[in-house]
């Protein structure tokens, strides 16, 4: 069995090339993707560690793929929304490139 | 009788309708809509006067509500309804608050003065005000002035009371002012409300004070707490003295007399009104109401009504004899003889001071009655231009007689008599000083209202004022009638033979007493009386004695007296130098600490900071991002700190 820490390393590179993305990137769409991959990142962070942990205490293998289960469904209805969000953007203002929506500031 | 309470109610309901529908009842007919309805108002509330003191006659104690008061012990009928309920904190379950009427001895002789004279007042100033534009205004607040006093008058409680009393400030302004055209008219008003005002703090302070040791503002229940000991002595003689202070203010002593020689400035039956039966007494009656207060702990609040009392009586007595404007001279010998009333109260007169209020109330109502016939056929005030009016003005000048002589104090005419029992109280309840500044006070008052009566209505006719005539009827017949009260007013105090034993029997402190007639003081002031009279007859009448030499030795003395003792000019020195540097300083504290920092300080600092965080609200995504991502790393961060 691989070392757990791998796993861990995996998704921690994986959290942080999210984050770089969202904060780096300027179209809504690009940082929708780097949301996933932050959400995902977390996902393989669950189920290595739900593989390792069988027997650890009252945890079970099926705890960490559960949430990992509930974090995809949540994300799908997310991105759905989100993208129809991005539509609209991209509809009134012809653009979705988020440096130029900054309609709520000061 | 329990229907008393509808006394004043008849004048504080005709009050509003003249107001909103004078104009329209006054096309109806041919005299002024609003004098009508008032006068018909005060007219009812004499003869509900009537049913009161029948009422009372016919009650005993122990039927209805009436029973033998503690204080007085006399036969007191005492009506009481539930204001509101009210819920204070501090204090178990909730304070009731009644208000309710007394009908005793002491109101019924007020009313009959109050009703008597209001309503020949209004009748007088149908004539007087004719074709006055804001008549019915005028009878408006006439209505509304007198349901004010008659409910001070029948109060029960002090919360009644106070704002009776303040209604009566309200409507003397109104008053006072009704000319508001002339600028001296405003200013009189104003005084008369700052300084009737500056007393009533006191009476409101006192009421207070009363409030907090009894916990109701019932006067039965706070003179039996003091009877029966149950307040301290401070506190007591505080409160009597706190509600001196407003009765100061409301009759005008020493050194709150300044307001009332200015309220001449009103129209003339206003100043009868205020003089006689309305305003000023309200004080003298205050202290005769609260007599149980002013009377516990040996009294001592009453020396310094009986000081107050005599020093105003004897200095504004001065300066009626030296005033040269007709209704100034009565105005100084108001406040004179609300000293003596004072004095007496202040000297255990309780019935003197009483019955000296009602016989001062019919001669002075007549005298300003009647200097107002004078003003209004003459226009002339001031006593130097006019003369010899009783050639052109016979109705006029005998009543004007009748009340200068019966104020005065010559024997047997009514203010003879009631003056004599304020001597003779005094002489019995303080020491010798006061007796003898009380009869040179006496003396005083006849040499002015004689200066008065001669100067005006005896002497040399100016010619510009031989086309005088008379004042129509409906003025002349109001004076004859207050004319029979000032000359047989005082057999009412004597012993007649049958139930009625006398005034002293009436209204009384305590026990009842008799008429009693002290030989020497009566023979002394009917003497000094008659003498003075003769004396201003022989200076304005006859020439005879001149009073010029005298004028010039005291020259120094007589101006100060003719300056009425620079009360007035201390006082402008103290607005101007103290009440209003200190008004600066506190409208300076009120601009710049209170407003500025206290108020506007938040405010602004709020606004500022509001100015300077906005601006993190970059509208940027990505800085957004950036500070939610650097604060978890922050908290990472600390939560690894505090963990290892």
């Amino acid at each position: 069995m691989v070392d757990l820490v791998w796993f861990q390393l995996l998704s921690a590179a994986l959290f942080v090339i999210g984050l770089y993305g969202v904060l780096a990137r300027r179209s809504a769409v690009l940082i929708l993707m780097s949301i996933e991959l932050m959400l995902n990142a977390v996902n393989i962070n669950l189920i290595a560690a739900a593989a390792h942990m069988e027997g650890f205490g009252s945890f079970s293998r099926f705890d960490g793929q559960l949430i990992a289960i509930f974090i995809i469904t949540v994300a799908a209805a997310e991105v759905g929304l989100a993208l129809a969000i991005v539509l609209r953007m991209y509809r009134n203002r012809s653009t979705v490139n988020v440096d130029e929506i900054d309609l709520m500031k000061w | 009788m329990q229907w008393a309470w509808l006394i004043p109610v008849f004048s504080f309901a005709v009050a509003p309708v003249i107001v909103l529908a004078g104009g329209r009842l006054t096309a109806l007919s041919r005299v002024p809509g609003g004098a009508v309805l008032s006068i018909a108002a005060i007219g009812a509330g004499f003869a509900f006067f009537w049913i009161a003191l029948l009422g009372w006659m016919d009650a005993s104690a122990g039927t209805e509500s009436c029973y033998v008061a503690a204080g007085t012990e006399a036969l007191t009928c005492n009506y009481e309804r539930t204001w509101f309920n009210a819920g204070l904190p501090g204090l178990d379950g909730s304070v009731a608050l009644t208000w309710g009427f007394f009908v005793d001895p002491l109101t019924i002789a007020m009313l009959g003065l109050v009703t008597f004279v209001a309503l020949m007042v209004q009748i007088y100033s149908l004539g007087y005000m004719h074709g006055d534009p804001r008549i019915n205004w005028y009878f408006a607040v006439h209505a509304l002035f007198a349901a004010s006093m008659l409910t001070i008058i029948l109060a029960d409680s002090f919360l009644l009371l106070y704002v009776a009393w303040e209604l009566v400030g309200v409507c003397s302004y109104l008053l006072i002012g009704f000319w508001h055209e002339r600028p001296a008219a405003r200013e009189a008003a104003k005084k008369a409300f700052i300084v009737t005002r500056i007393g009533d703090v006191g009476l409101l302070v006192g009421i207070l004070l009363l409030w907090r040791e009894v916990g109701t503002f019932s006067m039965t229940d706070a003179f039996a707490a003091v009877q029966a000991g149950t307040m301290g002595e401070g506190v007591t003689i505080a409160a009597a003295l706190l509600l001196f202070l407003g009765a100061m203010g409301k009759s005008a002593q020493i050194p709150f007399h300044v307001w009332l020689p200015d309220a001449m400035e009103g129209p003339t039956p206003v100043s009868a009104l205020i003089h006689a039966a309305t305003m000023v007494v309200a004080g003298v009656f205050l202290v005769a109401r609260a007599f149980p207060l002013f009377e516990a702990y040996n009294a001592t609040p009453l020396l310094v009504v009986a000081i107050v009392g005599l020093v105003t009586a004897l200095v504004t007595s001065t300066i009626a004899l030296v005033a040269t404007d007709i209704k100034r001279i009565l105005a100084y010998s108001t406040v004179s003889h609300l000293g003596l009333m004072m004095l007496s109260l202040g000297a255990f007169g309780y019935t003197a001071a009483i019955f000296h209020l009602l016989a001062h109330g019919f001669a002075k109502a007549l005298l300003f009655l009647g200097a107002g016939s004078v003003i209004h056929s003459t226009e002339e005030q001031e006593i130097s231009r006019l003369g010899g009016l009783r050639k052109v003005m016979p109705l006029t000048t005998l009543v004007f007689a009748i009340g200068a002589m019966s104020l005065g104090g010559i024997p047997i005419l009514a203010g003879f008599w009631s003056k004599d029992e304020i001597l003779q109280a005094v002489s019995q309840g303080r020491n010798p000083a006061f007796i003898v500044f009380a009869l040179i006070t006496a003396l005083l008052s006849a040499l002015y209202m004689g200066r008065a009566l001669f100067a005006t209505f005896f002497g040399k006719l100016p010619q510009e004022l031989e086309h005088t005539h008379e004042s129509p009827p409906v003025m002349t017949v109001p004076l004859a009638l207050l004319a029979i009260l000032a000359v047989g007013f005082g057999f009412i105090s004597f012993n007649w033979p049958g139930a009625f034993g006398g005034f002293g029997y009436f209204v009384f402190f305590h026990e009842g007493h008799g008429f009693e007639f002290t030989w020497w003081i009566g023979i002394l002031s009917g003497v000094m009386a008659v003498g003075a009279f003769v004396f201003t007859w022989m200076v304005y009448e006859r020439g005879s004695i001149s009073l010029e030499s005298a004028r010039r030795r005291f020259a120094p003395l007589l101006r100060v007296v003719e300056n009425k003792y620079y009360f007035d000019e201390i006082y402008q020195w103290t607005i101007d130098r103290v009440v209003l540097v200190f008004a600066g300083f506190v409208a300076f504290f009120d601009r710049a600490i209170v407003n500025d920092i206290g108020i506007n300080g938040p405010a602004d600092t709020v606004r500022r900071l509001g100015v300077a965080l906005r601006l993190h609200v970059t509208g940027h995504l990505y800085s957004y991002a950036l500070a939610m991502t650097l604060g978890v790393v922050a908290l990472g961060i600390f939560w690894w700190l505090i963990t290892a």
